[in-house]
């Protein structure tokens, strides 16, 4: 009887999750064959369904890099090369920013009882839909001439994803045992010494964490790069979607092989971090 | 102890170096609300716009004192677009939390291949929210795969038009909502039920407790907290809607998915009145940190009530 409600079980069990992955594959696998489909099957008749590409071809990457591919009539003057270096420039000095000052922040915070409201009011900017103040910073940015610039959307992604880096490096700090820091208090270190030579080093595999995770988040955006870019430092996401031609219509191939591109690094990344995602989606509430 | 100089000093100075340290954060924040905040309330109260030819501090010269935020009691469109971002968050958020559970409950203990299963079910998550949005643009088109699976499996010619019609839109922006983020709901909700104390559970099997008893009355009340803060996460990022539903259908067919954020999107950009999306703006940002108000007093009695529960 037991044995049977086991197997009963198990047999339960792997068809929910096969299904699950399935569902959830779906989307990610039909995008990525179609990344490597030529034109003429972009698109097929509603009675069949092409799951592998018949002819894979790399035309799609070639002509979002290069501009223009055998396949296709039109030319195109943006190649997808500047949207990659902007995602990546901006993503990794936003990363920077929210970092260095989270880091900062939590410290003191943890540490020195200083600033009582200060967590909660980082945390509000998440709170906050983006759009609503959308007009005054829109406004501000273009009175500090940052509209359009790399470190104008930098300075914007550091604010935006400060609350994740501040919870989570808070909470890290709060579990580092505060021995090891008194002890090298009474040898005479000065507080700044001991944070620098103490106790950052000891959160430095948390600290990795944070970074990879706020890369993630920074990467992902595209309301605010919307927003903020118009031609120079357009990211990956609004390019994608500017990927539109009057003649050709929907420019489904081409935009399944940066989308693709754009998808690739967080996996990635997230797979890498997987142990602490929990920890960095409730802002260092919950751990694993 | 207390008039210790030593001591003292050491704390003077620690307090002295917590504020420069925190210095940085203060200063993105008063940065981030300050002028914004004071700028969307005091153009609120006039009817200036981009096409005014004055710049915004000259505001006061079209002063209308509330006649935006009356204006926002009687409009149609935007209350329409709060009620059908309430009403997508209403679905979504319960169908990703109870998808959410079950997977968990299913990963609970091991099994071969768990650890690659579980990495393939957190994918969805990190996808690019745009690139999600734009996966099923594709999968939704009229002559999309989608259609083309149910042509399959029903034998009919299934030609539904999904981004196109105002109910199959909702759907199919729904549907994407709870791909993407029943991982989400999944994964905080594993972390909880793999923190809920085997001892416990242990001492419920020995009494006799099946796996029903088990999880209602032990497992379900150790995870309030956890439970909270997935729903709450979700709740927020769900009223923020906008990259996944503007790259599906820009808020169309005509206004019919238009959530809040795409609304204020648009009446930014095609009809130019600012002074009026700078009202919206304000009423949103008092109206999120009431609720957010409300949330804290709630989670901190929750906290309280648990750690008097360890006391006992």
């Amino acid at each position: 009887m037991m044995a049977g409600n086991r197997i009963s079980f198990e047999v339960m069990r792997y068809t929910f999750i096969i299904a699950a992955l399935a569902i959830f594959l779906i989307p990610i696998v039909w995008m990525t064959t179609l990344a490597f489909k030529p034109v003429a099957e972009w698109t097929t008749a509603i009675s069949e369904i092409t799951w592998l590409p018949k002819n894979p071809t790399l035309g799609n990457f070639e002509f979002i890099f290069t501009g223009q591919t055998d396949e296709l009539i039109i030319t195109m003057p943006n190649t997808a090369t500047m949207p990659i270096i902007a995602s990546l420039v901006i993503a990794s000095l936003g990363t920077l920013i929210a970092v260095v000052v989270g880091t900062l922040g939590a410290y003191g915070v943890s540490r020195f009882q200083v600033g009582n409201n200060l967590p909660l009011s980082v945390l509000q900017l998440r709170l906050f839909p983006p759009m609503a103040v959308m007009i005054p910073v829109m406004m501000m940015w273009s009175y500090l001439a940052l509209v359009d610039t790399f470190w104008g959307l930098s300075l914007i992604y550091g604010i935006v994803t400060l609350p994740f880096s501040f919870w989570l490096m808070k909470t890290f700090f709060d579990e580092v045992p505060r021995e090891i820091e008194e002890a090298a208090l009474v040898e005479g270190c000065s507080q700044w010494r001991v944070f620098y030579r103490v106790t950052l080093p000891m959160v430095k595999a948390p600290l990795a964490t944070t970074v990879l995770f706020v890369f993630i988040l920074n990467w992902s955006d595209y309301v605010i790069a919307l927003l903020l870019t118009r031609k120079d430092w357009v990211t990956i996401p609004v390019y994608m979607n500017s990927l539109n031609s009057a003649m050709t219509g929907e420019m489904y191939g081409s935009k399944a092989a940066i989308g693709l591109i754009a998808a690739i690094p967080p996996v990635v990344l997230g797979i890498i971090i997987q142990k602490h995602l929990v920890r960095g989606l409730t802002f260092g509430a919950l751990k694993q | 102890m207390a008039s210790n100089p030593q001591t003292l000093t050491l704390a003077q100075q620690g307090a002295k170096l917590g504020r420069w340290m925190t210095l940085p954060t203060q200063l993105l924040l008063v940065f981030i609300f300050a002028f914004p905040g004071l700028m969307i309330i005091y153009v609120s109260l006039s009817w200036w716009g981009p096409l005014e030819g004055v710049p915004w501090y000259y505001a006061y010269e079209s002063l209308n004192w509330f006649e935006n935020y009356i204006y926002l009691f009687e409009d149609e469109r935007l209350w329409g677009s709060i009620w059908r971002t309430l009403l997508i968050m209403l679905v979504v958020v319960p169908v990703e939390f109870f998808l959410g559970l079950g997977l968990a409950i299913l990963f609970v203990d091991n099994f071969t291949g768990k650890r690659v299963f579980y990495s393939i079910l957190l994918m969805p998550m990190m996808i690019v929210p745009a690139v999600a949005g734009y996966m099923f643009y594709i999968l939704f088109q009229s002559n999309g795969p989608v259609n083309q699976l149910l042509s399959l499996i029903t034998g009919f010619e299934i030609d539904i038009l999904w981004l196109s019609e105002t109910d199959n839109a909702f759907v199919a922006i729904m549907i994407a909502d709870i791909w993407q983020w029943t991982p989400l709901m999944f994964l905080i909700l594993l972390a909880g039920l793999l923190g809920v104390p085997e001892d416990q559970l242990k001492a419920a099997t020995l009494l006799g407790a099946n796996w029903g008893q088990k999880f209602l009355r032990i497992a379900l009340p150790k995870m309030r907290i956890v439970m909270i803060i997935a729903l709450v996460i979700r709740a927020v990022e769900a009223f923020k809607l906008f990259d996944v539903m503007y790259v599906m259908t820009k808020g169309g067919p005509g206004v019919a998915t238009e959530t809040i954020s795409v609304y204020v999107y648009k009446v930014t950009f095609m009809e130019l009145e600012w002074s009026y999306v700078s009202a919206i703006g304000f009423a949103i940002l008092m109206f999120l940190t009431a609720l957010g108000a409300i949330g804290i007093i709630i989670l901190s009695n929750a906290q309280k009530k648990r750690l008097a529960n360890v006391v006992d």
